[in-house]
């Protein structure tokens, strides 16, 4: 790859050197994550403008395109910063009882894919996820997806501007989603 | 198995743990409750239109219920009579046909048999179409609310809710009524359905303890219930209708777990509200309007009113139940707060929510412990302000001060086991007084 491919054109794939530095970024914020370092993704990782979603497809046949009644898209996650500071501040209360003992989770990030987004200094980026939960002494689940990231640059650091989550199972097998992907 | 009067005893304040666990109550539970009972389906604001339709179960029964051309209603089973494939593969949406990818048979929206291939050339036209419809149940919906029973001999849905209708009609009867807003969320949890239903339809207690770490982050009113250090049996009460349905009540709390701009502008639109539905259902009424509710319709379709999430518990075998929630609304609410109402909704009692989590595990738990053969022999105990139960001139079923209290689970424990001895309808109890009132 040429130096020129580092060149902004928006939806042109990005360099090796962006492309490494992307991949880098995913990987250090899943281990943020694994390692329960909350404050860490809030503070160094993520914009304050981040919107973070985790919209429910219904299971459709292909040609029925009609929205009926009432229905919408219903999102599991449609955090703003302040939301996603507030479900940090609950693991911090030391009362929530279903974390402790702790629940050790892995998160796997593949499939990386990133392009020049229309804002300068953005990127957007695709990737598969496997996220695995182990609760207790036998109680697991493990979770696949995928996740459209856009990233910005701020102080020649990147950070998540947003994120949309999409669950590959319709009926979550799973208690509950409240892990952040 | 065991006799019921074994199962639940003391005016359904013991339960035998094993009716949490075993196969064999599970399938008598199947038979005589779920096969019997009016079951939640969805609303009519879902499916409004002719040929709109949902997938959901009856129990472990996978059923279609369909908007018809009369704009009546029709629920049947989703299985070809032919072989018995299912004839829809969707969750829902919008249908002329059903049509089974097996052989092709093709149904309409109202579970009539209209077409099959090769009729003349394979069946030489000696096929008795009509006969082969898909099975129908019967359907009825009160104030919107689309329920269905496969029982013949089952009472009109208004007969079956009983005194729970007169109280549901204090936010039902809101000018222009209520809607529901999905598509619903969807997951799995293991453990038994009766889990979840005992806990919405009275299980106050859990509130202050289980969900602390939700208490605390959310503020609000409810929040001085965090560690159960505070609380004020004037603040609310609990009811339980012979027909084994329940609630509890919170006073003035209708927007308590609504935090910070949506909760100001929920609470606004209740007291801008409330003169109109004084007005409409009286004064007692409007108060429970003004209250924050949680419920159970039994079998097991709960809601709390006020959070505004709308669950059913479907069960899929004695430890594990699918739920599906969805958001409830006023109709005439603006779009806005309708909007901040899902939002919170979810970030409470969805799949993600704050709340939610906390529950899942205790569900979970409160069924596998029962894994134990020693432990199962044992009993469970709902005892709470046994005895304080009483009749009020002015309110349906049995009302007991005091929102944390076990009254209403009682009640719904009190109904299961009367259905479970197989009661004919006409034979179960119609008044709320315990055994040992009578």
């Amino acid at each position: 790859m040429s130096a020129e491919n580092n060149q902004h054109v928006a939806g042109k794939a990005v360099n090796h050197i962006i492309h490494f530095e992307v991949a880098q970024f995913l990987t250090r914020e899943a281990r943020a994550l694994d390692e329960e370092r909350y404050h860490e993704w809030l503070d160094q990782m993520i914009t304050k403008d981040i919107s973070y979603q985790l919209p429910t497809e219904e299971v459709r046949y292909r040609r029925d395109k009609k929205v009926i009644g009432t229905a919408q898209t219903t999102y599991l996650y449609n955090d703003s910063y302040e939301v996603l500071c507030m479900r940090v501040a609950r693991f911090d209360t030391g009362l929530l009882w279903a974390e402790d003992p702790p629940i050790r989770i892995r998160r796997y990030i593949t499939n990386v894919d990133a392009e020049w987004a229309d804002a300068p200094d953005e990127v957007e980026v695709w990737s598969n996820f496997i996220v695995y939960r182990s609760r207790g002494q036998r109680d697991d689940s493990t979770m696949y997806g995928r996740r459209k990231d856009r990233l910005r640059k701020v102080d020649g650091e990147w950070r998540l501007a947003a994120r949309v989550i999409t669950l590959d199972q319709r009926v979550i097998l799973d208690k509950n989603v409240h892990c952040f992907f | 198995m065991k006799a019921i009067k074994q199962l639940i005893q003391q005016d359904g304040a013991i339960q035998d743990r094993s009716i949490y666990w075993d196969e064999d109550v599970y399938q008598k539970e199947m038979e005589h409750i779920f096969a019997r009972c009016w079951l939640f389906l969805t609303h009519d604001s879902v499916i409004p239109e002719t040929g709109d339709y949902q997938v959901t179960t009856m129990g472990e029964d996978n059923v279609i219920v369909a908007r018809q051309k009369d704009g009546g209603l029709k629920a049947f089973l989703n299985s070809c009579t032919h072989r018995g494939n299912y004839v829809c593969f969707s969750e829902g949406g919008h249908a002329r046909s059903f049509v089974c990818p097996y052989h092709g048979w093709a149904f309409g929206i109202d579970g009539e048999l209209d077409d099959v291939p090769l009729e003349e050339q394979a069946y030489f036209n000696d096929i008795d179409k009509k006969a082969l419809g898909l099975r129908q149940a019967r359907v009825e919906s009160y104030k919107g609310f689309i329920f269905a029973t496969f029982d013949e001999k089952a009472p009109s849905l208004t007969d079956y809710l009983g005194g729970m209708a007169w109280y549901m009609d204090s936010f039902m009867d809101v000018p222009g009524g209520m809607e529901l807003i999905g598509p619903p969320m969807k997951s799995i949890l293991n453990c038994n359905w009766k889990n979840p239903s005992e806990n919405f339809v009275g299980d106050g207690y859990h509130v202050g303890w289980a969900h602390a770490s939700a208490l605390q982050i959310a503020g609000g009113a409810l929040e001085k219930m965090k560690g159960l250090n505070d609380y004020d049996p004037a603040s609310g009460l609990q009811v339980t209708v012979p027909e084994g349905h329940g609630f509890g009540v919170i006073w003035d709390a209708a927007a308590a777990l609504h935090p910070g701009p949506p909760g100001v502008v929920y609470q606004k639109w209740l007291d801008q509200r409330s003169p109109a539905v004084r007005e409409i259902v009286g004064e007692t009424r409007e108060k429970f309007y003004n209250g924050h509710w949680d419920a159970t319709i039994f079998p097991n379709c709960s809601f709390l009113y006020g959070t505004n999430t709308f669950k059913v518990w479907q069960p899929r075998g004695p430890r594990e139940i699918e739920v599906f929630t969805w958001t409830l609304v006023e109709k005439e609410m603006p779009e806005e707060l309708k909007q901040m109402i899902h939002a919170d909704n979810m970030l409470t009692f969805g799949t993600a929510g704050i709340l939610e989590s906390d529950d899942g595990e205790n569900f979970e738990n409160c069924t596998n412990s029962n894994r134990g053969y020693s432990t199962r022999q044992g009993s469970l105990y709902l005892g709470m302000a046994k005895g304080r139960e009483r009749t009020d001139p002015e309110m349906p079923g049995l009302v007991s001060d005091g929102w944390v209290n076990e009254t209403s689970t009682r009640g719904m424990y009190r109904r299961w086991a009367e259905l479970m001895q197989g009661t004919p309808w006409d034979a179960l109890s119609k008044t709320a007084k315990t055994d040992s009132q009578a």
